[in-house]
């Protein structure tokens, strides 16, 4: 190398991160510098929830060790906003008025929590789940609050109820769909969850929406368009997230988020985009669309870090999937788990009394979707053999049922080999014969 | 990395009699003991399963120590990381909370929610206070092995070409 490269990634947390690792096997002399708006060394905002129950401490947030910038010889410039991206000279102006000139650009300034347009909506006690100041904000006033609303019935929602349940509070969850995790769960796995949430002291109204915040300097309580009224405390909002592209929207193509190609590279050459803010080709869904979650932030930083090296490197594509436990049970999904079209089937094994449930949605041969509760061991297997394509057609019977493991995906290990690319596939695969067994059934005994 | 150890399972000698799965459990209690084990609360976990393929065919399978572990890419916390120097992904108990991204993003379904425990993940170790696997050393038929997949392939593919003949 005859000079070293510049590398600006703006953001850290799990896109720039990972992308900064990537980069650093890759590329030891290169200059990275890593910029972020929030002023903290790197945590995991997934974490947040649990931090707001008092089931962990602050500790637990923090996801790298404090040397970690010294330790990939990163120059970290923290608490400062990007302010203007002048991609014709490959410079970026910042908050902190230093001027920051790259080589090669990464964007994963990540999502903002939606607000909601109501009246009322900035007084105190009104919050977002987003970042660290959020949950020290609620916290703070932890201690006056009896009841809390949460406006929302999607992930960041519930998890947001559940955490405020542990704590002792009451929470009204107040749904505007019919159903609970509306984009996460299909009708049946939603209502199974609801019940289980409702049973475990969780209110939850759907249907409704928040009208208008009441109260002084601070919330006192909240009316809904059905004309109720609910004295609370605390307002948590939980509509969902935005890509952060503003700094970037007019200059480069942009839809829900930054459209990436699979090089995780924008439009513009040498400026890539990863993570929350970036919009990739989702596999499963068969279209560009927004994965704003952790494992494909992680992903594409890292496919992002090697392709800036200039070790090229091809993305698979994205895909959408959730886990969430709350009081012990845990559901899991994956992919396309409502379908629209004609050509899909589904596959349903339900036990209401044991809260059991497992779909699973296909098109074609392939899998393309699945919700499990409880049961979801599986859930990983499911996942790989959707992405990978593979044929199912011969353990179609078997896919829902209470027995299924990876022994079952055995036999297509062995048709389909060239399509399960993972080496341990091989080494699970490498020794299977359908012919040869060690156990014979002889004589109505079995004989080893 | 190609010359990590890890647990290889040799399909056509295995007889499904579990006795890893024990050996295991054993392994992962706290007296060690199988009689004591059984009693301890909570219960000792298996972090190994025998699967069956077929009639008559199973294999026992844990986790692979991936090359590329979803597991990791997956974990929200920080808390599984891909050792580069041993070869394993282990887990950091102490910052597991029990989000199950893991187990959403295996390919083998091998990791378990140890609900008993304070909801944390549990999965193979390789059993690290030992020189070779419980599961292994405790293999009445000689199907668990533990070595390089290099050893193991080549050990396979000398034995019986192809292994399609009996």
């Amino acid at each position: 190398m005859a000079k070293n490269n510049i590398y600006a990634i703006i953001g850290n947390s799990a896109a720039g991160l990972s992308a900064i690792e990537s980069i650093r096997k890759v590329d030891k002399s290169g200059k990275i510098i890593n910029i972020s708006k929030e002023p903290h060394r790197p945590y995991s905002r997934c974490l947040l929830s649990y931090y707001l129950a008092g089931q962990y401490p602050k500790e637990i947030l923090w996801i790298r060790p404090e040397d970690y910038y010294s330790k990939y010889n990163v120059e970290p410039l923290l608490g400062i906003t990007v302010t203007d991206v002048d991609i014709k000279n490959k410079a970026l102006s910042t908050s902190a008025k230093k001027k920051v000139t790259f080589d090669k650009l990464l964007i994963a300034t990540g999502a903002s929590a939606k607000s909601v347009d109501i009246p009322g909506a900035d007084k105190k006690g009104v919050f977002v789940l987003r970042t660290i100041e959020d949950v020290d904000g609620m916290l703070k006033m932890l201690s006056r609050v009896k009841t809390a609303c949460v406006l929302g019935g999607g992930l960041i929602g519930m998890r947001a109820a559940y955490a405020l349940k542990k704590r002792g509070v009451k929470v009204h969850t107040i749904v505007k769909s019919a159903h609970i995790f509306s984009q996460m769960l299909d009708i049946e796995a939603a209502d199974i969850m609801r019940q289980h949430l409702e049973t475990n002291g969780i209110e939850i109204a759907t249907g409704v929406e928040a009208k208008e915040i009441i109260g002084g300097d601070s919330v006192t309580s909240v009316v809904l368009d059905d004309g109720n009224r609910l004295e609370c405390e605390l307002i948590i909002i939980g509509k969902g997230v935005s890509a952060n592209c503003d700094i970037i929207k007019n200059k480069i193509k942009t839809s829900g988020g930054i459209l990436v190609d699979d090089k995780l590279e924008t439009e513009k050459k040498g400026i890539y985009a990863a993570g929350d803010v970036a919009e990739a080709y989702d596999i499963l869904e068969e279209k560009s669309g927004m994965n704003q979650i952790w494992p494909i932030a992680i992903r594409q930083g890292k496919i992002a870090g090697l392709n800036m090296t200039g070790k090229e490197t091809r993305y698979e594509g994205s895909y959408g999937m959730n886990s969430l436990d709350f009081f012990n049970l845990a559901v899991m999904s994956f992919g396309t788990v409502k379908p629209k079209g004609v050509k899909h089937e589904e596959l349903i094994a339900i036990d209401t009394n044991r809260r059991l449930y497992r779909k699973i949605v296909l098109k074609g041969n392939r899998i393309v979707g699945g919700v499990l509760i409880n049961d979801v061991a599986r859930h990983g297997i499911l996942l790989h053999l959707a992405l990978q394509k593979i044929d199912v057609s011969d353990i179609k019977d078997i896919l829902v049922d209470e027995y299924f493991d990876f022994g079952k995906v055995m036999p297509l290990i062995r048709r389909q080999h060239k399509k399960f690319v993972r080496p341990e596939y091989e080494d699970a695969g490498l020794t299977y014969n359908p012919e040869i067994s060690s156990v014979k059934f002889q004589d109505g005994h079995f004989e080893i | 990395m190609e010359s990590a150890k890890k647990i290889f399972c040799d399909v056509t000698k295995c007889i499904a009699c579990r006795t890893c799965e024990i050996a295991c459990a054993v392994e992962h209690s706290t007296t060690k003991d199988l009689f004591l084990a059984m009693l301890e609360r909570p219960r000792p976990k298996r972090r190994t399963f025998v699967h069956f393929i077929g009639r008559g065919i199973s294999h026992s399978i844990a986790c692979q120590h991936c090359d590329e572990p979803p597991c990791v890419e997956a974990c929200m916390s920080s808390c599984i990381s891909k050792n580069d120097e041993t070869g394993t992904v282990d887990i950091d108990r102490s910052r597991c909370v029990g989000c199950w991204m893991c187990i959403m993003s295996c390919p083998f379904g091998i990791i378990s929610r140890d609900l008993d425990d304070k909801n944390k993940a549990v999965k193979c170790d390789l059993c690290p206070e030992r020189e070779c696997p419980a599961c292994v050393d405790a293999c009445p038929t000689n199907t668990l092995s533990y070595e390089t997949r290099d050893t193991f392939s080549k050990r396979i593919k000398d034995k019986d070409k192809g292994y399609g003949k009996k």
